[in-house]
């Protein structure tokens, strides 16, 4: 049957146009394609890892960021407790000077006052003594006109004095 | 709306490739009768018509492109004429087709004892011009992925561009480079160029109007040339390992020295290996093509029987003809897709390299 017997002239037909065809492409297309496959299948992939690595680098900064975070908020805390600390001793110490000077003053005055107390003692003293001496030479220039109330007076006198001692 | 025009264009595609084979054959078969005085319908003359090469190519009806006829007689003088002379059984400069006999269907001369004689035949029949057809479009979709290379670089194709990129980086990247490795570069022009002359070839015989339903792969001329092409590239390309594993493969002595079996059986499988290549695509061609015309002649055998076997064998005849169709568009890339891997395992069966059949062995 003419359908399985190969046909000369076609063959050669086939023959010319594929080897044509085969020439131009392998000439002036598939090289240049698969070139530009493979350019960009590279690029991708470099695409890909510059991503990946980029990611990573974001990962790090992150991590980097919140340690960096938590020393800070690490060393606020601090500085607060501390402040808070220098507070206390600073209010105490105010505290413990303000009733230091108090006291000092208090006894500043109570001292002021015990002297003002004894002189005006002192001075009262003095002046009963004065009046009491007035009153008494009063009372003598009186009294003491008479010898015999004289006599009286100093024996009555001495009698004390001898009693007291 | 793209949508709608996608669906619009793929049914327009499926009944232009389900309805026109029924009405070309339908017009054709009304044409023979008129010329041949109401000759019953012959389906074996009707397929072997479609399936075998022409001197001219059947556009619909009596709407015939004549084609170049370029032969060369046996006293060695050049004819050059178109085939539209030799139509309807004419003769022009002492040749005609013949109708019966050996060379039934083609260009035959008379010599001097009134014997018929085949002249050498390198006219540019309906096949070849298939063929060219197939190498222009191949050409014009090869270069417009080159050139959409040059002109956007690194920029992904879109659409028809990324299907072709699609295609060819699964034959690259999974076929070539898969089985020749570093070789790739060096073999993978041939085999893309192999894979889409098929492929497209494949696709144009499922086209059924005007440019395209040429049966080429489905030709054993073709598919001749194209194993041959493989057999020549693997065997110029294998190494010296791949020669001496066919002459003096690693057997016990006794096989191959005083009766070279094992080498004889190896040679044998050099020329098997392409011949199967040949066998596989041709028949595999040619049966979509025959399964898609006995389905349709079936309408024709069965219009004698009346009005409704036509009207039930015509529903089913397109139905299964739209399923068969549908395979065949998975066969022809299959087919392709299996010359090329073939083709490519080949070649690298040629090279074997040398580190890994040491440590084989």
């Amino acid at each position: 049957m003419s359908l399985f017997t190969p046909e000369f002239g076609l063959a050669f037909w086939m023959l010319v146009v594929f080897l044509l065809l085969f020439g131009i492409l392998a000439k002036f297309a598939w090289p240049s394609i698969m070139r530009s496959m493979d350019e960009r299948a590279a690029y991708i992939d470099k695409g890909v890892e510059y991503a990946r690595d980029a990611e990573a680098e974001r990962e790090k900064a992150k991590a980097d960021v919140q340690a960096l975070l938590a020393e800070a908020r690490q060393q606020q805390m601090e500085v607060l407790q501390q402040t808070e600390r220098l507070k206390r001793e600073i209010i105490a110490k105010a505290q413990e000077t303000a009733t230091e000077e108090a006291k000092r003053i208090s006894e500043a005055a109570q001292v002021a006052v015990e002297q003002a107390r004894r002189e005006a003692e002192l001075q009262l003293r003095r002046q009963v003594a004065s009046l009491s001496l007035q009153i008494a030479e009063k009372v003598m220039r009186k009294e003491l006109s008479s010898d015999k109330a004289q006599a009286e007076i100093v024996e009555k006198l001495l009698d004390e004095l001898e009693h007291k001692d | 709306m793209k949508r709608i025009k996608y669906i619009l264009m793929l049914s327009a595609l499926v009944v232009g490739i389900t309805m026109v084979p029924g009405v070309v054959v339908g017009q054709e078969v009304e044409g023979e009768d008129v010329k041949e005085e109401a000759e019953a319908f012959n389906p074996k003359e009707t397929i072997f018509e479609h399936l075998s090469d022409e001197y001219w190519w059947t556009i619909a009806g009596k709407a015939v492109l004549p084609l170049p006829v370029i032969v060369r007689d046996n006293e060695g003088s050049w004819h050059v004429f178109c085939s539209s002379r030799l139509r309807n059984g004419q003769s022009y400069e002492g040749f005609h087709i013949s109708h019966s006999g050996a060379y039934e269907r083609k260009i035959v001369g008379v010599d001097a004892n009134g014997q018929e004689y085949r002249p050498l035949d390198f006219s540019i029949t309906k096949t070849a011009a298939g063929i060219i057809i197939s190498a222009v479009v191949t050409l014009l979709l090869v270069f417009s992925l080159a050139r959409y290379y040059r002109r956007r670089g690194m920029k992904a194709p879109r659409r028809g561009m990324g299907f072709l990129e699609m295609i060819v980086e699964m034959i690259y990247k999974e076929v070539v480079v898969s089985v020749l490795g570093k070789d790739a570069r060096r073999f993978a022009p041939y085999l893309l160029t192999v894979f889409f002359f098929i492929f497209i070839s494949n696709m144009i015989g499922l086209i059924t109007v005007f440019p395209g339903g040429i049966n080429v792969t489905g030709n054993l001329s073709i598919t001749l040339v194209l194993a041959l092409c493989t057999f020549v590239v693997v065997n110029i390309s294998g190494n010296r390992e791949y020669w001496k594993e066919i002459f003096w493969p690693d057997v016990p002595v006794a096989l191959k020295c005083p009766l070279p079996l094992l080498p004889l059986i190896e040679l044998f499988g050099v020329f098997t290996k392409p011949m199967a290549l040949m066998i596989r695509l041709f028949a595999n061609m040619l049966g979509g093509h025959l399964i898609m015309l006995v389905l349709l002649c079936m309408i024709f055998l069965f219009s004698a029987m009346g009005a409704w076997a036509t009207g039930v064998s015509s529903v089913f005849a397109v139905v299964f003809a739209v399923f068969m169709n549908l395979i065949h568009v998975l066969i022809a890339f299959i087919q392709a897709f299996v010359f090329t891997l073939l083709s490519t395992i080949f070649i690298g069966l040629a090279r074997p390299a040398h580190e890994t059949q040491g440590k084989r062995e």
